[in-house]
């Protein structure tokens, strides 16, 4: 064991990386308001089906089952808000984490390596293919699109889940006086809002990837600092079908909002109705088809940690 | 071993790493049965509307109508309820390579092994998840007995198939905000982990080696 640090690299923490997360306790707290307001549109909701049962008036029903509706994914959005505050805190204590191996790595590892060094090129690690190179990886294009489109989707996501509340409550308000309008602007609001859906968990997709990629830069950062061979992960599979999954539920996000725009211009009662029986579960096809994408990223990023930890040992045992 | 109590984090002490916990365990076997689960079901919830749509087109049987109203749902809210599950497990999986890989670094440093004790936030996430599963579950089940009911023509079935369908929906959407809630627990244990291994590993080089 030796305390030489010889080797010099970047130590320097960035700004907050170890201090307590007020990202973290903002996502969370968005998380436990959406929760309180979902427990208000299901005592809505709860309304709703009783007035049903005991054959009260339909109006007062559609009233009910629209704005709880636009409440509800209102919600259910600005949970998912929350949890992109998360994982930007995540992001951040990744670089904390970054900067604490730097300053460690250096002190803990063996002046004089053990063992031949890897050869450049591509190799099969025991977490999938991988590579070494003698240079830290630049970002794949994921990383930089995820760079790029985390913050606009996130905010089209808000964008669309608030005015499709508002407008909820303008056709809620409408159900009585002008029903016709009230059905056209039921459709907007469901093509709106989960539009913004889509777009929420688009924009938690995106930063996923940028995790994903600040463990990647990270990681080569490291390596590269000490004059190490840099050895990468190549992208596993499952981070191949994550964006695959995640365009294609965004664009069935985006299909249900044109056709729910079409929706709102009919004026055939069976029409709507045959329309809205399909359209509902579309919309939640695509929902279903991001998040899967989500388990497939968060999966990518413990396959990423365990590859790390491998080599963050294989650097403290063999100094190299 | 003999350990200085740290005042920050609540650690266990140990000379090897303590490698990931059971439901860290759990969750790096079930994230991907879950996940099968959900993209079959997704499809079958869509194909079933499809076909709902198809009789109310056609002016065809209220009572199939009533049942696939039921039955659609039903596998929908299988594909959300396993959906959400793959992702806890997912965040469970995470939590475990920190886990296994915080011990394993200190473990090879030759440092006393400090692991993070679970957090109460860790605690709530496997709480509020299980509570999530079962609501959905619970309604995804009263969907297709009432789905059953209607088809087989038990009296007041049909009269009550949008009353329920209402409730059930109710219901599933407290299922949904929980799990949402869980899941941001779950991560936000991540956050805090993280924040835990920076602080630690810049310990390290100032401790004796074992």
């Amino acid at each position: 064991m030796t305390t030489s640090s010889h080797k010099l690299v970047n130590t320097t923490a960035r700004p907050g990386a170890t201090a307590p997360g007020t990202l973290r306790m903002a996502g969370l707290g968005l998380a436990a308001f959406a929760t309180g307001a979902a427990m208000i549109a299901f005592a809505g909701a709860w309304s709703a089906a009783q007035l049903v049962g005991e054959g009260g008036s339909g109006a007062d029903v559609t009233t009910l089952a629209i704005w709880t509706f636009g409440l509800t994914t209102l919600a259910f959005g600005t949970a998912k808000l929350g949890i992109a505050s998360i994982l930007l805190a995540i992001r951040r204590r990744v670089l904390g984490r970054v900067d604490s191996i730097k300053f460690a790595l250096p002190h803990l590892m063996p002046q004089d390596p053990a063992g031949p060094r890897r050869a450049l090129g591509e190799y099969d690690s025991a977490f999938g293919p991988a590579v070494a190179t003698d240079r830290a990886p630049a970002p794949l294009p994921i990383h930089r699109l995820a760079g790029l489109m985390w913050l606009p989707m996130l905010a089209m996501a808000a964008m669309a889940l608030f005015g499709g509340f508002i407008l909820a409550l303008v056709a809620a308000a409408n159900v009585a006086t002008d029903p016709t309008l009230a059905v056209s602007q039921r459709a907007w609001v469901q093509g709106l809002q989960f539009l913004g859906e889509g777009f929420a968990l688009a924009g938690i997709s995106f930063l996923l990837a940028r995790i994903l990629s600040t463990l990647r830069s990270g990681g080569g950062e490291v390596q590269e600092g000490l004059g190490l061979t840099v050895e990468t992960l190549r992208m596993p599979v499952t981070a191949k079908i994550f964006v695959v999954l995640m365009m294609a539920g965004l664009m069935v996000e985006v299909v249900q909002f044109i056709a729910y725009a079409v929706v709102a211009g009919m004026t055939d009662p069976t029409q709507i109705a045959v329309a809205s029986t399909w359209l509902g579960p579309l919309r939640e096809f695509g929902l279903g088809l991001l998040l899967a994408g989500i388990v497939l990223a968060l999966v990518t990023i413990a396959r990423a940690l365990d590859f790390q930890t491998a080599r963050i040992v294989q650097i403290i045992t063999r100094g190299q | 071993m003999t350990s200085t109590p740290r005042s920050d984090f609540a650690v266990e002490h140990s000379d090897r790493s303590l490698g990931p916990n059971l439901p860290q365990r759990i969750g790096r076997f079930l994230w991907s049965p879950m996940l099968a689960m959900a993209l079959m079901a997704f499809p079958l919830g869509f194909i079933l509307s499809v076909i709902r749509a198809g009789i109310i087109g056609n002016g065809g049987d209220p009572q199939a109508v009533a049942a696939l109203g039921h039955f659609g749902p039903a596998a929908m809210f299988a594909g959300f309820a396993a959906v959400f599950a793959a992702i806890a497990f997912a965040i469970a999986r995470i939590l475990g390579a920190f886990r296994a890989g915080g011990g394993a670094v200190q473990e090879a440093s030759g440092r006393t092994v400090q692991t993070l004790r679970m957090l109460p936030i860790a605690k709530a996430f496997l709480g509020l998840m299980a509570m999530a599963m079962m609501i959905l579950v619970g309604a995804v089940i009263a969907h297709v007995v009432i789905g059953l009911g209607i088809l087989d023509g038990t009296p007041g079935a049909l009269d009550s198939a949008e009353s329920s369908a209402i409730q059930l929906e109710a219901i599933r959407r407290i299922g949904v905000i929980l799990y949402l809630l869980s899941i941001a627990l779950g991560l936000a244990s991540i956050a805090e982990v993280l924040r835990f291994q920076a602080i630690r590993l810049r310990e390290l080089p100032s401790e004796a080696a074992r």
